[in-house]
């Protein structure tokens, strides 16, 4: 009894088995006040299931469906915000516009191929370092070096967005130093193309990909390796049979993050990306600003984007996910 | 013969793995660099280097206002975050509760969201409860943004949690309040302090959410995307550094704390 109190940290109880306290929170629970509304709600199983459950839900449902719910009801209307003398009545005209006109589909078509092609290069950048960190260096070195890769990424998406430009820029670090050394006369034109959004992109997003990949990497017995390496298997046997198959969860969960962001960057387009870069985020982020009686649209649309973007990472899941790994 | 075999591998992605510091730290210190760069324009060679930039962004008051907004957004976001992320962690562990699954996939559900789409369904459901852009729906939006990943790390530290600490705190007479507040809390205390770090760089990092649902009122991210839009500066590189280098430390800070909780 005593021990547990300790555990507990209470030093004050210690000196009582019945509930008698006497620091801060004691006199609050000793109080009338207390002992009359939270007391004897606690005391009541009705009392107790709302204290615990009440304030969750509600937060659940008002802010964690709410948002969406509205979007889906608002989409389906023909105007919104509502105007004086406009009657507004239900409609699917939102989701129509999408598909006539090309104008706006070709943004959505983009960003998917863009975040598709972003992922996968995320992914074949980011493995290696993973496996890397996870079986090559040795357990006590592991720390050091994933701090080391997380620490760009207490910067900022702006920031880190912003430090692609000094890379890139005509007058940037790379143009100069190619110029430096005689390879170039004039300088490449990287920033506000699909090459600078790429790469901004794989920049601004590897960390998602990195740790779910190290996490799964980490979990693989060395044993299966040796195992494998003693029965003749090459490098590549190893890696194929083994390594892969095993990592598979860490390669779902870490594209799939990769790709949901990807989809949803906003920021980094506009910044990086050029006029033949408009990603969708741009275009429905247009009927939100300005001209107002938009909104409905520009709620089909996101509502467009989003299943669209998990029916996109479902079928991913479900594909590379769904076989059973072959190694064992 | 194993160890040769593996040996050229071994090489090969310890070099992969430098290369790849260097592609994540390259960029930043460039931008870093040309904070101190002796001319109005952004440029590689640097040439002359100076301090002015930082001397300038000191007295600039629309950044120092903009430092203190975003700090204010990220603490009252974080306070919100923290307490029903835990509130739902709780509810997510108690004892017969039925749907489990179904409250912690939708405590999730704003992690999974595009930031974009959850920005704007955010901008919408304001408008559909009257709530006016600015401070307040900020606020509401980063918390929103923060709950779920405080759910997942108290989840993860109450699931160690040994079951007899609340038990023995009961048997002793601590209603459910007050087992909470005296045995479970502190003991989520490590996990949630890195929650917290995590929520605030979170909320100070957060552009997207800001951008649909702010008023006039620049928060950092903000400033520095209308700077960025407006023209190249080093005054902006000054800016990014200064944040940078206390996000960094921040983050680093928080790091440091939940390992050594972690391995305590």
């Amino acid at each position: 009894m005593v021990n547990s109190n300790t555990i507990a940290g209470d030093a004050a109880g210690r000196s009582a088995s019945i509930p008698k306290y006497s620091t801060g929170i004691a006199r609050i629970v000793n109080s009338a006040i207390y002992r009359h509304t939270l007391g004897a709600a606690v005391e009541s199983p009705i009392g107790r299931v709302i204290l615990l459950a009440g304030v969750p839900l509600i937060w659940l449902v008002m802010l964690h469906i709410g948002p969406i719910y509205q979007m889906l009801k608002i989409s389906l209307l023909s105007h919104y915000p509502a105007q004086p003398g406009v009657e507004s009545h239900f409609t699917f005209d939102n989701y129509a516009i999408f598909f006539r006109e090309s104008l706006y589909f070709t943004p959505l078509i983009k960003s998917f191929i863009f975040a598709t092609a972003a992922t996968a290069a995320t992914l074949v950048v980011v493995y290696p370092v993973a496996y890397y960190v996870a079986k090559i260096v040795k357990p006590e070195g592991r720390s050091k070096a994933l701090l080391l890769l997380l620490v760009p990424f207490w910067a900022g998406e702006l920031i880190r967005t912003f430090s692609v430009i000094m890379l890139l820029a005509n007058r940037g670090a790379v143009n100069v130093l190619l110029r430096e050394i005689g390879l170039i006369d004039r300088p490449i034109p990287m920033l506000y193309t699909s090459f600078s959004l790429g790469f901004g992109l794989v920049y601004l997003i590897c960390l998602y990909m990195l740790l779910p990949l190290y996490s799964a990497i980490e979990k693989i017995p060395g044993q299966y390796l040796d195992a494998a390496a003693d029965l003749g298997a090459g490098p590549f046997t190893r890696f194929r049979r083994i390594i892969l198959p095993l990592s598979k969860d860490g390669i779902v969960s870490g594209c799939s993050l990769v790709f949901l962001t990807c989809i949803g960057v906003f920021a980094t387009p506009m910044l990086l990306g050029g006029p033949n870069t408009v990603m969708f985020p741009e275009t429905i982020s247009g009927f939100f600003h300005g001209a107002s009686d938009k909104w409905p649209v520009g709620a089909a649309f996101a509502l467009i984007m989003l299943v669209t973007a998990l029916i996109a990472a479902g079928i991913f899941m479900r594909l590379v996910g769904g076989k059973k790994g072959s190694a064992i | 013969m194993r160890n040769m075999v593996s040996d050229a591998p071994r090489t090969t992605l310890t070099a992969f793995y430098w290369a790849f510091i260097l592609y994540l730290l390259l960029p930043l210190t460039l931008m870093m660099a040309m904070s101190f760069k002796d001319a109005n324009f952004v440029a590689f060679p640097i040439g002359d280097w100076t301090l002015d930039w930082y001397a300038k962004v000191m007295q600039d008051k629309q950044f120092l206002e903009a430092c203190l907004y975003s700090i204010m957004i990220a603490a009252a976001s974080t306070l919100a975050a923290t307490t029903l992320g835990t509130w739902i962690a709780m509810l997510i562990v108690a004892d017969g509760i039925r749907g489990r699954t179904i409250i912690f996939a939708l405590a999730c559900l704003p992690a999974v969201v595009p930031g974009m789409i959850s920005a704007i369904s955010l901008r919408i459901f304001i408008s559909t409860i009257d709530m006016p852009t600015g401070t307040a729906a900020i606020i509401l939006g980063h918390t929103v943004h923060a709950v779920p990943f405080v759910v997942v790390m108290a989840l993860t530290r109450l699931r160690s949690m040994p079951r007899n600490l609340v038990d023995a705190a009961r048997d002793l007479g601590a209603d459910g309040v007050v087992a909470f507040f005296r045995v479970t809390l502190p003991y989520l205390g490590p996990a949630l302090f890195g929650g917290m770090i995590f929520c605030v760089l979170l909320s100070i990092d957060d552009f997207v959410r800001t951008f649909f649902l702010g008023g006039y009122r620049p928060t950092l991210p903000m400033l520095i995307f209308a700077k960025v839009q407006g023209g190249m500066s080093p005054e902006i590189n000054a800016m990014a550094t200064i944040v940078l280098v206390v996000t960094a430390a921040v983050g680093l800070y928080a790091e440091f704390i939940t390992r050594r909780a972690r391995t305590r």
